[in-house]
């Protein structure tokens, strides 16, 4: 069966004046449709890179993203996304911002109105409609976020850290609730995240990235039951297992640091011994 | 008993604290009268010869027969459409030229220097080539007010550009936003708190450049309806009319600029 969104190869340099950074490499793996995928990986190691190429926000320098089979080169209507810094609107209400990508759409006033409205209500903010993002706390915000990326009805929603900027408490709510909305909407999530538990207890599978240039180091099928259990002896278990992995290639990577430092220093011992008269 | 005897000194103590806060925003009002009394006992009293200094009394009297005048009101009106014009020609430049240079590096490093170059010359220096250019009238006092507005308008929109949040036009790609609304719905109202401040800097600004520029030109205005007064000993006239003025500048700053900033409070 073909994926509902496939990665393929995707490789992603970034020129930066005489630089050249290698963020991405070869990233192959496929989502399902309907299937929670995390994304977890070392800080710094191009994980919203590769989520932004999957929005069709960037690139890639070689291979390719496909979207029901076909290459992905620009946004889709189909794929809708939650930022990490909630990227709302400031001068617009809640409902304003909600009705953003209906709008977008050129849907009619009193469609997206409703529409908005209800997805609101599923969000539990009814009743704030009139609100502007500052009168809203973090969680609030995000909550505003997932209903504008659902507004839309989209196949697949792609989150940044989408719970990151939020206190940790609001953000275990609303896992729960995202788990919920996957569970009632059967669409496909894609969620970029630095925090393992986060990942374990929403993903149906999860994608295990190397430090930069990111490969896929592992892709682990998440089978437990939900909602899930932070105590149960096979959370903990996956849980140290992936930790296990990143803090191997955290090691890696200072390992590789170090030697390359300790070769310019030989280099330079060389460079000094050959100046040296004799 | 013993706890409302507590509580009622409290709350004459806010009281208290709420009226002097009145106080306090009307308290310009106290060195103006004075001014004005000062000034009206000094005339009164001959302290200044009257052909220098009229008594406040019969300025304001000028002030409200002046006001009936079809003649004095148009040199106001005169004044006033040059230097929205000027006004208008230097925001429909300076917001492109301001947008690209706050998102554009290498733009920036081209512009801005060159900007800054021209800002920190004396604006009015400009005046006698762009009365040689383009004679003594509206087309030389509209472009000075341009020159004038632009430095302040282009800074503000810069430094507006440069702070809207990268994620937000990542909104506007991920919802498929065509670049005509990119730039109405999203870019514009990010842009507003800092077009309103820029705005305002610059008409506070060309006031005083479009009064330079009438007097310096003698061309149709109330700046040189003043400079004329001053000619014909009709000084009574004059002050009437930097009243009037005074009065111009101050309700479309107090009504217009304050309106604006007020919707941006609502959510900024």
């Amino acid at each position: 069966m073909e994926s509902h969104v496939e990665l393929d190869n995707v490789t992603k340099f970034y020129q930066s004046q005489e630089r050249q950074l290698h963020a991405l490499h070869e990233v192959t793996f496929g989502v399902d449709r309907g299937e929670f995928v995390c994304i977890v990986g070392p800080s710094g190691c191009g994980k919203s890179t590769l989520l932004k190429i999957i929005a069709g926000l960037d690139e890639p320098s070689s291979g390719e993203v496909r979207f029901k089979g076909k290459i992905v080169q620009e946004p889709q209507s189909k794929i809708s996304m939650v930022f990490q810094a909630f990227g709302l609107f400031p001068w617009r209400t809640v409902l304003e911002n909600v009705e953003y990508g209906l709008e977008m759409q050129k849907a009619p006033k009193n469609e997206r109105r409703d529409v908005s409205k209800r997805y609101l209500e599923m969000v539990g903010l009814s009743g704030y409609e009139h609100m502007y993002p500052k009168q809203l706390s973090g969680g609030m915000k995000q909550r505003v976020g997932i209903a504008r990326a659902l507004a839309v009805d989209p196949e697949v929603i792609l989150m940044d850290e989408a719970f990151s900027a939020i206190d940790e408490v609001t953000a275990e709510v609303l896992r729960e609730e995202v788990t919920t909305l996957h569970r009632e909407t059967g669409k496909t999530f894609v969620l970029v995240t630095h925090n393992l538990s986060e990942a374990l207890e929403l993903a149906d599978k999860v994608v295990v990235l190397s430090s930069r240039p990111a490969k896929v180091k592992k892709v682990l099928p998440i089978a437990l039951e939900r909602p899930r259990d932070r105590a149960h002896s096979t959370f903990i278990h996956m849980h140290t297992d992936i930790l296990h992995l990143l803090k191997e290639e955290l090691e890696n990577t200072l390992l590789r640091h170090k030697l390359r430092n300790m070769d310019e220093v030989k280099s330079l011992h060389d460079m000094e011994a050959e100046d040296r008269p004799k | 008993m013993s706890v409302s005897r507590q509580k009622a000194p409290a709350v004459s103590l806010t009281n208290k604290i709420f009226s002097g806060q009145k106080i306090t925003e009307h308290l310009w009002m106290v060195p103006l009268a004075c001014g004005v009394a000062g000034w009206e006992i000094a005339t009164r009293l001959n302290l200044f010869p009257g052909s220098h200094l009229p008594t406040f009394s019969s300025v304001l009297a000028v002030f409200f027969v002046s006001i009936q005048d079809p003649a004095f009101l148009l040199r106001i009106a005169h004044s006033f459409l040059t230097l929205i014009c000027g006004l208008v020609l230097a925001f429909s430049i300076a917001l492109p030229t301001a947008f690209v240079a706050g998102s554009n590096n290498g733009f920036d490093g081209t512009m801005t220097p060159l900007v800054m170059l021209f800002g920190a010359l004396p604006d009015l220096s400009f005046l006698p080539l762009l009365v040689l250019w383009f004679g003594a009238g509206n087309a030389a006092a509209i472009t000075m007010a341009a020159v004038a507005a632009f430095f302040p308008i282009y800074f503000t929109l810069r430094e507006g550009t440069r702070n809207i949040p990268r994620e937000l036009f990542e909104v506007t790609s991920v919802f498929k936003a065509d670049r005509f609304s990119t730039f109405t719905k999203m870019v514009l109202p990010a842009l507003s708190p800092y077009m309103f401040s820029g705005l305002r800097l610059a008409y506070d600004f060309d006031w005083e450049i479009i009064i330079a520029v009438e007097i310096a030109t003698r061309m149709t205005g109330i700046g040189s309806f003043i400079q004329g007064t001053v000619s014909t000993g009709s000084m009574a006239n004059g002050f009437a009319a930097i009243l009037a003025i005074a009065l111009v500048a101050i309700t479309v700053d107090r009504v217009f600029f304050r309106s604006l900033e007020s919707w941006t409070r609502k959510w900024a």
